[in-house]
């Protein structure tokens, strides 16, 4: 087959695959030609950092999602996690303790959301709406509300660098790699997609439902936790408003990257390109001088489009299901339970 | 099997719950002795958040109200409006305190609490934000958002007759009175002046994350940014690493320094302004706030009409050349 021809059929399956991509292409494209300093590799470098921590707690949020749920409580984990951090118990102990004990923390309080999701008939929304106010309750109580600057050995994660490349991003694509790997080729990112497009089924099928959903909200809650570290020490403190209204933003870059809210349907790399889509329509409002409030309009009606682009694909998916009798296939291949158990 | 585990989750829900508000008693009855002395009078206290201004805040009415007789309980409504109606329903209702002072979440909603208020004939005060609706409420002391913008641009000006300035201005919340009048004083004031350019306005809805993105971002646009407004002393450690990201972060009397003035008198401030980071901060009278309200409890309980029922205090200016005179009466560099 002719070279070119491969390219083009990878590029067309490319953006049949991951239709945000050509959307960044052009906006990036669009703001380099617009504003001259946009296209500058400190300027790449500086968007890259800031999506960063987005990048890590969306990853997680993918996995909750993916199984029809949804993670209300992030921007709350990311802030009683940098509490925790921040505790007169914990701050002091070796750098590596200290990271260890933040994960731990995460991972335990997404423990404790999946397994109020999956052992009770409370509905995931209700569940972490509660644990939302919890987590940030016990953070106020840790923090007393006060600003508490962090020590220098901590700041590393968020402001080094290796071989050049700041160490948020190595993260960042250390976790959206792994993310990437364990959702679409190991037995539990299979039951995942399985139990998001059908927990009866897959149930059915004698797969570990609430198994699956404990790891899910375990796995988000961790990655708040990694994320709570970069953001933290970019910002050199730990603040009484950290992560507020965090979880719209994380939510937006999930569904804004092709997850859909129903389940069963996404990608990691959906994910990464709507966060940092949302990254650089924010750093491109900045260069145009919008009005502050053009600012909200701008981050609404992003939401909006991806909730209405989230709502067409759903449409699209009932109507050809309905047209084929077939159950609705997993972005990432039909799942067989045969095969992935 | 399913059944039994609702039932198990409800109840670890209602024993985590009553645990709770066994918590909330007591921490609700901080410096409360209403329940032992009939005779001492008790002011109840609603804030809407606990950050550092707010401690001070309390600290500053606890003190007034101590000098004056009186015990103080204390709720905290963190930051939700229907949470903070019903505390002081049960401040005026349940624990029957002879007076209410409120910092509102959400100056609107206020209203109805402060009706209740007037109904039980208990005199109902609010201090720092302001209330929209007047007609109920007692007594209220604010600061002047405005002035304090005004307070700001003198900084500016002073500072811009030496070198021209291009500012990056940030903005708090767009939806709170503060941050829209500490905005509008400021613009108002440099309208039109020669030396000085604003290049840039970005929000923050005060997040720090917001500010630390957002002045990294304008630094970007145009590195020879030379000044900032940062609206509250909050948002300065999220201002201070983006600077030292972009390695712009440096003293007063150093080429890169980056004319900075902010509001609030925090810690954070009085720390930069000792570090000579910081150019100016406008200090937010807390203890004024503490003081004029009790006082004016006392006139109310004595049954007589508080004269003037609203008041305005201006920031007081703390710079680099008042530092060393004035810094002591900042509530951020005192605590």
């Amino acid at each position: 087959m002719n070279p070119a021809t491969v390219v083009h059929g990878r590029l067309r399956a490319g953006v049949r695959r991951e239709p945000l991509l050509p959307v960044l292409v052009i906006l990036l494209l669009a703001l380099a030609a617009s504003f001259q300093e946009f296209a500058t590799v400190a300027n790449f470098r500086n968007i890259a950092v800031q999506a960063s921590p987005l990048i890590i707690a969306a990853v997680g949020m993918t996995y909750v999602i993916m199984t029809a749920g949804i993670d209300l409580s992030v921007g709350s984990m990311l802030f009683l996690a940098a509490a925790i951090e921040s505790s007169q118990a914990i701050v002091g102990l070796p750098t590596a303790l200290v990271f260890a004990a933040v994960c731990a923390a995460g991972a335990l309080m997404g423990l404790l959301n999946g397994v109020a999701v999956a052992f009770t008939q409370v509905p995931a929304l209700i569940v972490t709406l509660a644990t939302m106010q919890v987590f940030r309750g016990a953070g106020g109580h840790i923090t007393g509300q006060q600003n508490i600057n962090l020590p220098a050995n901590l700041l590393g994660i968020g402001t080094g660098s290796l071989l050049g490349v700041p160490t948020p991003v190595l993260l960042a694509v250390a976790v959206a790699l792994a993310g990437g790997f364990v959702f679409s080729r190991t037995t539990f990112g299979r039951y995942v997609q399985a139990v998001g497009s059908s927990p009866d089924a897959a149930a059915n099928a004698g797969l570990p439902v609430r198994s699956v959903l404990v790891g899910a909200y375990a796995l988000a809650g961790l990655l708040a936790a990694v994320a709570s570290l970069t953001q933290t020490a970019r910002l050199g403190a730990v603040q009484p408003s950290i992560g507020q209204g965090y979880e719209l933003t994380v939510i937006t870059a999930v569904v804004l990257g092709g997850t859909t809210l129903f389940g069963g349907r996404g990608s990691i790399g959906g994910t990464v390109l709507g966060a940092l889509v949302l990254t650089t329509v924010q750093t491109g409002l900045v260069f145009s001088g919008a009005s502050p409030y053009i600012f909200d309009i701008v981050r609404g009606s992003v939401l909006l489009a991806a909730v209405l682009a989230a709502g067409a694909r759903w449409r699209n998916l009932a109507h050809a299901v309905r047209l084929t009798g077939r159950r609705r296939p997993s972005r990432d291949g039909p799942y067989n339970s045969a095969t992935s158990a | 099997m399913n059944r039994f585990g609702v039932a198990r989750y409800v109840a670890a829900v209602a024993v985590a719950s009553l645990t709770l508000a066994g918590c909330g008693s007591s921490a609700s009855s901080d410096g409360s002795d209403a329940a032992t002395s009939a005779k001492k009078r008790t002011i109840g206290v609603s804030f809407d958040l606990l950050n550092a201004i707010r401690q001070a805040e309390k600290a500053s009415i606890q003190k007034a109200a101590e000098a004056a007789g009186y015990s103080v309980v204390f709720d905290v409504a963190d930051q939700d409006a229907q949470k903070q109606a019903s505390q002081i329903q049960d401040l005026i209702q349940t624990k029957k305190v002879d007076a209410v002072i409120v910092i509102a979440q959400d100056g609107q909603q206020i209203a109805s609490s402060a009706s209740l208020a007037k109904a039980r004939k208990v005199p109902f005060l609010a201090i720092d934000r302001a209330v929209a609706d007047q007609q109920n409420v007692t007594f209220q002391i604010t600061g002047d958002p405005v002035a304090d913008g005004k307070a700001v641009a003198d900084e500016f000006l002073a500072a811009a007759k030496t070198k021209p300035l291009k500012v990056l201005e940030l903005v708090g919340g767009l939806t709170d009175q503060n941050a829209i009048g500490r905005r509008d004083g400021f613009n108002a004031a440099l309208a039109g002046q020669p030396n000085i350019t604003i290049v840039s306005q970005v929000p923050t809805d005060w997040n720090p994350t917001q500010a630390l993105d957002g002045t990294s971002n304008a630094l970007q646009k145009d590195p020879t940014i030379n000044a900032i407004y940062i609206p509250s002393d909050f948002l300065l450690p999220s201002v201070q690493s983006a600077l030292t990201a972009a390695k712009k972060l440096a003293p007063i009397g150093d080429p890169k320094h980056i004319f900075m003035v902010t509001i609030d008198g925090d810690q954070n401030g009085c720390k930069a302004m000792q570090a000579k980071t910081l150019d100016a901060d406008i200090a937010t009278p807390v203890e004024e706030f503490g003081k004029q309200a009790i006082a004016a409890v006392t006139t109310a309980v004595g049954g007589k009409p508080v004269d003037p029922k609203t008041v305005q205090a201006k920031g007081l200016t703390l710079n680099q050349a008042n530092f060393a005179t004035t810094s002591s009466q900042v509530w951020g560099c005192a605590s």
